[in-house]
């Protein structure tokens, strides 16, 4: 996918983002909850509120840095994966799917105990069975939601916007009235501060919500920006409101009635309203509080419906990304030819929780459930934002950090409180003794049901591993990385960096041998070139035979690595040559490279796409997808005149710091050279108060310049504003004598090997274009960083 | 002047089941120039039925499938909150002298479902549009 293709996929800003994540986190819990919670902790329960909001904003922080480092589908799920791998990751991502269809087992209840309230004094059948009526209400609306999203009826972004005010209207409407009608609280703190924590647990259920702005990282516009504001902004709203809320529930009506409440928001507008009936002339008093308990009513079911919907569609998310990872069988995310939705995730979501709501947990317990898996998730997200930060792989390039003051404060902090509530709300402090025969232990604990069930999940997840995932999902775990994080260059361990370059032809080598000398005489110590030729002999003859009659070809070949060889003593290099004779080219030179221990492996390219077998030719194809080290493809356009000018992108790819690493390395090599960093913007768009292209530019630029560690060398900058990216790059790319580019996309399928305006670049340009990838390093496993970290 | 309805065909194709069809059914005619088309559907403002990478999986399957049977076919993503307008913008981005396309009938409901994208691609194109017939078996 090439960059501007990649703008056109970005279709949220910041309020689009905001209200995403607001939709999913808003109203479901505080309609439901504040009875329970009133229950646990009474009027402190603002507290709890207050410390899950506080949960979340830690984890939103190490969301942001992961999301922005790897958009990709999955979110958490595939942060902890990434980082810590499939055992990891299977625990995180059936946690989340449970956590999530719990949550929308807890939602639909919370929607049947508000609807029944409505219909019971029109429908007289129902009131006679309201304990059964509100299960039945949320069986049939979780029907009803699987079917939606099953057929993938239109959810626009109008119809989401209206909800999302809507609800924020009625609560902060509910919240001035309650304030203005001056309510007191009673005893604050009536069960002691362990309950206010275990009830942490309990409401924590209403934060999960945020998270999906993480999932939608790859579709947020300038996500640097507008991800981790968006997602702080829509924890910080949601807090403040239930801290409200709470106050004005517990403030209103006595804790005894409000606990035993199953619509608490409802008598809460109820005993407020009526206090306002002056204001109002022609409305009595209870015909004021009716009108204002059905509002809040219709508000619950608004709000419960949407929290439900977003979570059947983000456990479909999860299980998409579980199924990429190979951790999950991919048959389950089959996408419905003809509604384009992942119909049988959906539908196996849409079962479990039916079977949820069906089997009759308490509401509390669905609640606590689906806090407990996010609990355990973020604090696993914040391990893998550490294990990230030190193993720091090349994939790796999150455009937002955890700023430094706050790190590794935020994800330490974060991962001690997640797990701090979850002790509290899986343990009760009564010592249980465990007897058999004579023998009896006491533990100073019991484990709550919420805890069993939670344990029951992991165990399921690490079962799961062992059983299936173990065999399947590669392992790729960064931890050992972490533990010893390697050293950016000279990554060998022998502390020389080489450079092996393949030499084909005699009217490019002595320019390729001079990258390749710039190269080594750019890192400080010992370095050296390794020049290839190989003669490629047809299968059907025999090596030997084949030798004799072509002694034309091994001439040839001396004379190239001859000529190499005086080359290097002009460039004052050390130089090695090595002459092959092999079936195939391309796995004669990764052959060498892996001997080498090469640190990068330079080839020519002659600027040609060749359509149906390779993408760019027999040879590169090979070495650029299986070669772990840097690589470099360099096609010679027409000589310098005399001072070069050598240019590179300066985009936010992966790979864009290697290319402006190449290009430096170029330009301190050659007397008069000059490097210019080259950035293009579309142009602003008139409503965001955004900073201007210009000024968007240089900070990538910055930002590039400080990840290529490049801050001692002279360069300039430009920024050319245009809505066609590609196009203003090949016009601009015209003016320089050399053009560099980082590879644009990270693996090499189907039909771009380096992205579509490297290859571009390439082909196009008559001028010399690099195209640089950097070392794609297989992670090393703890076992091997352990052993490195002792001998170190 | 005059121009060939045959020039440049966009032709929309939804996953790699519906671009075989509908390639094994263009086959069997003429053309110039032919590009598939791919409409990724966005949210415009919520959460995406699939997530981007999977959207994106189904277009590069179907361009596969695509090519299988017209290998010199060009291919084209757009991403779109309404698919048929997703389909007319990238023909007039290809400058397409018109779209050519495969029924998938399917029941009524089915295609209420799905907002009848047929009837709207017939109705309110702004060039010719081909509806290709069944594959014979020969």
């Amino acid at each position: 996918m090439s960059e501007s293709e990649q703008e056109l996929a970005r279709d949220l800003g910041f309020l689009e983002a905001y209200t995403i994540g607001l939709g999913t986190m808003i109203g479901a819990g505080i309609f439901v909850l504040p009875s329970i919670a009133a229950d646990a902790a009474g009027p402190a329960a603002m507290v709890s509120f207050a410390l899950g909001g506080v949960v979340s904003l830690l984890a939103a922080l190490s969301l942001s840095e992961l999301a922005t480092g790897m958009p990709k589908a999955g979110g958490s799920y595939y942060y902890v994966n990434r980082a810590m791998g499939p055992f990891f990751g299977s625990i995180v991502g059936w946690g989340m799917w449970a956590g999530l269809t719990f949550a929308s087992a807890f939602y639909m209840l919370g929607f049947g105990q508000y609807l029944l309230p409505l219909l019971t004094p029109h429908i007289d059948f129902l009131a006679s069975m309201s304990g059964v009526g509100k299960s039945v209400a949320a069986l049939v609306m979780a029907a009803l939601l699987t079917g939606v999203n099953y057929y993938g009826v239109k959810e626009t972004g109008d119809l989401q916007n209206v909800i999302v005010i809507t609800l924020v209207v009625l609560i902060v409407g509910f919240l001035s009235l309650g304030l203005f009608s001056g309510p007191t609280i009673g005893e604050f703190n009536p069960h002691g501060w362990p309950a206010v924590a275990a009830t942490v647990g309990t409401v924590y259920v209403s934060f999960i919500g945020f998270e999906v702005i993480a999932t939608s990282a790859e579709e947020i516009k300038n996500p640097s920006r507008n991800l981790p504001l968006s997602m702080i902004a829509a924890v910080v709203t949601p807090t403040i409101l239930y801290v409200g809320v709470m106050f004005v529930s517990t403030g209103t009506i006595s804790l005894d009635v409000l606990a035993n409440s199953e619509v608490p928001v409802k008598i809460v507008a109820e005993e407020i309203l009526p206090g306002f009936a002056s204001f109002v002339p022609g409305l009595s008093p209870s015909l004021l509080a009716a009108i204002g308990g059905t509002v809040m009513i219709l508000g619950a079911v608004l709000a419960t419906i949407s929290s439900a919907n977003a979570s059947i569609l983000s456990a479909a998310r999860v299980n998409f990304a579980m199924g990429r990872d190979k951790i999950l069988i991919d048959w389950l995310n089959e996408v419905h030819s003809r509604f384009r939705t992942p119909y049988r995730a959906i539908t196996v979501t849409g079962i479990i929780t039916l079977v949820l709501i069906a089997v009759g947990v308490g509401i509390g317990t669905l609640a606590e459930v689906a806090s407990f898996m996010y609990l355990v998730t973020y604090a696993l997200v914040h391990v893998a934002v550490v294990v990230l930060r030190r193993a720091n792989p090349d994939s790796y390039e999150p455009t937002f950090e955890i700023p430094s003051v706050l790190y590794p404060v935020v994800p330490i902090l974060g991962a001690a409180a997640c797990l701090g509530v979850l002790v509290q709300m899986s343990t009760n402090m009564v010592p249980y003794t465990l007897a058999v025969g004579s023998l009896s232990v006491t533990v100073p604990f019991q484990l709550t049901v919420v805890g069993m069930i939670g344990i029951v999940l992991i165990a399921f997840g690490v079962t799961w591993y062992y059983l299936y995932a173990r065999d399947r999902a590669p392992s790729q775990s960064l931890v050992g990385d972490a533990i010893a994080p390697a050293p950016t260059t000279a990554a060998d361990g022998d502390g020389v960096y080489r450079v092996v370059v393949s030499i084909a032809n005699p009217e490019t080598e002595r320019d390729l041998l001079r990258k390749a000398a710039a190269s080594a005489h750019a890192h400080d110590g010992d370095a050296e070139i390794v020049a290839v030729n190989v003669i490629e002999v047809p299968d059907q003859t025999s090596l030997a035979q084949d030798l004799t009659f072509e002694e034309e070809r091994v001439d040839r070949q001396q004379e190239l690595l001859e000529a190499a060889r005086d080359v290097a003593t002009d460039l004052d290099v050390g130089l090695r040559t090595r002459a092959i004779v092999g079936r195939d080219a391309a796995s004669a030179v990764l052959n060498v490279v892996e001997e080498e221990n090469a640190d990068q492996v330079l080839l020519g390219w002659t600027g040609k796409r060749s359509r149906r077998d390779h993408v760019l030719g027999s040879t590169i194809d090979p070495v650029v997808s299986r070669a772990t080290c840097d690589v470099t493809l360099v096609k010679r356009g027409a000589a310098a005149d005399s001072d070069e000018e050598v240019m590179v992108l300066a985009g936010e790819g992966p790979h864009a710091p290697v290319a402006a690493q190449r290009a430096a390395e170029y330009v301190d090599a050659t007397d008069g050279a000059s490097l210019t960093l080259l950035n293009v913007q579309p142009p602003a768009e008139g409503d965001e108060a955004a900073a201007s292209p210009v000024e968007e530019g240089e900070a990538l630029i910055e930002n590039l310049i400080e990840r290529a560690d490049l801050t001692e060398t002279t360069y300039e900058t430009r920024v050319v504003v245009e809505e066609d990216a590609e196009d203003a790059i090949i016009e601009a790319a015209a003016e320089y004598d050399t053009v560099c580019a980082g590879a644009t996309r990270e693996s090499a399928i189907s039909q771009a090997l380096f992205g579509s305006l490297p290859e571009r670049l390439g082909t196009e340009l008559d001028r010399t274009v690099v195209v640089a990838r950097g070392s794609e390093r297989s992670p090393m496993s703890i076992r091997d960083a352990i052993i490195k970290r002792l001998e170190g | 002047m005059t121009e060939t309805l045959t020039a440049h065909l966009a032709v929309p194709v939804a996953n790699d089941e519906d671009a075989r069809a509908t390639a094994g059914a263009l086959q069997a005619y003429e053309f110039d120039r032919v590009t598939a088309v791919h409409v990724v559907e966005k949210g415009g403002g919520t959460l995406d039925k699939i997530p981007l990478e999977q959207a994106e999986e189904q277009a590069e399957e179907a361009f596969e499938a695509f090519r299988d049977v017209i290998p010199d076919a060009e291919s084209a993503v757009v991403y779109h909150t309404d698919i048929v307008e997703g389909i007319f913008e990238a023909a007039t981005d290809l400058s397409a002298s018109a779209i050519a396309f495969h029924p998938r009938g399917g029941s009524r409901l089915t295609q209420f479902l799905e907002g009848d994208p047929a009837l709207k691609l017939v109705t309110e194109a702004d060039r010719p549009v081909i509806a290709l017939p069944e594959e014979h078996d020969e």
